[in-house]
């Protein structure tokens, strides 16, 4: 499927799919494609089908439309281009556009029989790897010195780069970098914001020991030259080289030198590195030469802006599919939950309309089915507020030794009102040569309700329907088991697993889908689970099992 | 004699079959109900209702060959046929007939009162 991801812009984030004939795009609510972008023309652009591939058009946009780089007026999009509307840049990928020839015919895995002839002869790990370059042998010659410490650096960077996700740590190991191997005293890291198109600090460092005088100044002649001509820069006041004698003014007031390189991603600028140093004048007597860095200096600064451009790039379009799957699972939960809302607040309503329609009658017997509703659905808005809590906070449950038959007592009571309204027969059957266990009775009370009250849901209405509370307990066991047991519709094996899952219910309009991952949750925290029995047909058994001797275990707890 | 105007509810939420029942019951028409849509198209078939509320959360109602398959019977059956939630599928219903969720209780019961009426 081909799709258009934004990678920078105010959509950030969005993915559209690009299945369908011709979609426009632009600012205008009618295009199935709207940005939110105000350099985007009303209908910008058209994205059409045809029999060569997908094809972008441009329609007559005031600010033209761009793949990577180029603007077009119509263009067949490959998979990987950068397309930039206004300033919103988007990477189009399509997953038919890949290609067709078949690797398994050309590679062979062979097996251990196959191998003859073959055998290891040195192996390196990941740690060896990194000495590849080790250091310079005092007998081999300056520039091959200065070449191998040129590669250590850049093989260095590739590595720093590679580790990190987090675009500000990403920005301060480079900088470490550079400060361990260029005398520079300040640097500076300015990325584009991508809302202004201005560059904007993001990472700066001083040298240990150096003393800085006020702000870093940069030239913006400098930062200027090199974002529009994507070169670096090596800069010196040090203007004149006739001046560097014992009596001009550079040895008196010493030398100012600043590298500035453009970081140069795959399809754009997307900052730069500024480095300056200062030599004082006494120093430049002594060293004997008026510069700190050379033009080696500015083409490994230029290699390394490149490293960290290409960093910066991925690390953004990572952030970018990280927010868009938040925003998706975000989208997803708020939208099930008003889904919920809303059928509880259509009994309420219906409840109370009832009762208005029976005060005006005078028929109590109105009156009451009208309370009864509404009561009912406050009880299940009540619920799943509860639930949603237990869900979404990490507690440590409170665990005093307690009574488990009392708990099961409770539960029992609390639901035979639902049970008889579902023509369910619900029953506990009590152990009275239980121990006391050590748990938290408000947690695993609510934990048993809402396996009781699938119970009760998946049997409602049924022949003989029964509901059994129960527990299962050998002496000496590690775990003690509360047992629900119904006699209902069961569960299909390819279920089994989901019904643990948030928000997946087979009730309908009268399940939440929080239910059972509450109960599996607090099981957890508990130090035990839940697991489950069902035939289809037949009916579920499911164990609640509890330790015998537990401490609570709630950083341990991995939902689903 | 004449038969009173009839309703088939097909709904899935217990609350709201008792809400509707209770008072259409009380409006003298008569009423069949179904929180399934298989259950809800046989009777409909079986019946002729004179106005058949069909609930899009019940299930499969969503669907657009659920939903044509209503439509074409209450075309059938000379019913009208009154949708409640999202439609799926261009159905001749007018605009009146397709309420969105959550809606009000009492000009959903004025409005069924006036198409059994009009049938009656």
């Amino acid at each position: 499927m081909a799709t258009l991801f934004v990678m920078q812009g105010r959509d950030k984030g969005k993915r559209f799919d690009l299945r369908g004939d011709d979609i426009t795009v632009g600012r205008d609510g009618s295009n199935r494609i709207q940005l939110n972008d105000s350099e985007v023309s009303r209908r910008h652009a058209e994205v059409r089908r045809t029999p060569e591939g997908i094809v972008l058009a441009d329609l007559a946009s005031s600010n033209g439309t761009f793949v990577n780089l180029e603007k077009i007026d119509q263009r067949l999009l490959k998979n990987g281009d950068r397309v930039q509307i206004g300033r919103t840049l988007f990477l189009f990928t399509d997953a038919d556009d890949r290609s067709s020839v078949n690797l398994a015919h050309d590679v062979d895995i062979v097996g251990l029989g196959n191998v003859e002839g073959s055998r290891i002869l040195k192996s390196v790990s990941h740690e060896s790897g990194s000495q590849l370059f080790a250091p310079p042998d005092p007998a081999e010659s300056p520039w091959l010195a200065r070449a191998r410490s040129n590669l250590q650096v850049m093989y260095r960077t590739a590595l720093a780069v590679s580790h990190t996700l987090d675009i500000d740590q990403l920005l301060s190991r480079i900088l470490d970098l550079i400060f361990e191997w260029v005398e520079a005293d300040r640097g500076c890291i300015m990325l584009v914001d991508h809302e202004t198109e201005e560059l904007a600090p993001t990472a700066s460092r001083n040298r240990k020991g150096v003393r800085v005088d006020g702000k870093l100044s940069i030239s913006r002649t400098i930062l200027d030259y090199v974002m529009q001509h994507k070169e670096g820069v090596l800069t010196s006041d040090a203007r004149d080289d006739q001046r560097w004698n014992p009596e001009g003014s550079i040895v008196k007031l010493g030398v100012r030198e600043a590298i500035c390189v453009p970081m140069q991603g795959r399809y754009g600028i997307v900052g730069v590195i500024y480095i300056d140093t200062y030599t004082p004048p006494g120093q430049i007597v002594q060293q004997r030469a008026p510069n700190k860095f050379s033009e080696e200096h500015l083409k490994l600064m230029v290699a390394i802006g490149h490293q960290a451009a290409l960093a910066v790039e991925d690390t953004s379009y990572y952030s970018a599919m990280v927010q868009a799957e938040r925003l998706a699972a975000m989208g997803q939960t708020i939208a099930t939950l008003s889904h919920h809302i809303k059928n509880i607040l259509q009994g309420i309503r219906g409840g109370s309309y009832l009762i208005e329609e029976g005060l005006k009658e005078e028929d109590n017997e109105v009156v009451r089915r009208g309370w009864r509703i509404v009561d009912k659905n406050q009880e299940r808005i009540s619920n799943l507020v509860m639930d949603m809590l237990t869900f979404s906070k990490d507690r440590e449950p409170e665990l005093v030794p307690a009574d488990l038959n009392e708990t099961l007592a409770d539960v029992v009571e609390l639901m035979q009102a639902r049970a008889a309204e579902a023509q369910v027969q619900l029953v506990l059957q009590r152990r009275d040569d239980l121990p006391q266990f050590q748990f938290d009775p408000d947690l695993l009370h609510k934990a048993v309700v809402n396996v009781v009250t699938n119970a009760i849901d998946a049997c409602e209405k049924r022949e003989g329907a029964r509901v059994e509370v129960s527990v299962e307990h050998e002496p000496g066991a590690r775990f003690v088991h509360i047992v629900v047991a119904d006699n209902g519709e069961g569960i299909a094996a390819e279920d089994l697993t989901r019904i643990f899952s948030v928000f997946e219910s087979k009730k309908g309009s009268r399940g939440t889908g929080l239910g059972l991952p509450v109960s599996q949750k607090i099981m957890r925290e508990h130090g035990g689970d839940i697991r489950v029995e069902s035939t289809p047909a037949v009916g579920s058994r499911f164990y609640l099992e509890l330790p015998t001797s537990v401490s609570a275990v709630v950083n341990q707890t991995q939902l689903p | 004699m004449t038969q009173s105007p009839s309703v088939l509810i097909v709904e899935p939420s217990a609350d709201e079959r008792e809400v509707l029942r209770t008072v259409l019951a009380r409006r003298g028409l008569r009423i069949w109900e179904a929180a399934e849509v298989e259950r809800g198209l046989e009777l409909a078939r079986e019946h002729h209702p004179d106005v058949i509320l069909l609930d899009t959360e019940a299930n499969h109602a969503g669907d657009d060959g659920v939903q044509a398959e209503f439509d074409a019977t209450s075309i059938a059956q000379h019913s009208s046929l009154i949708i409640l939630g999202r439609i799926s599928h261009d159905h001749s219903l007018p605009a009146s007939q397709v309420i969105a969720k959550p809606y009000h209780f009492a000009p959903l019961i004025h409005k069924i009162e006036q198409l059994a009426a009009r049938a009656a």
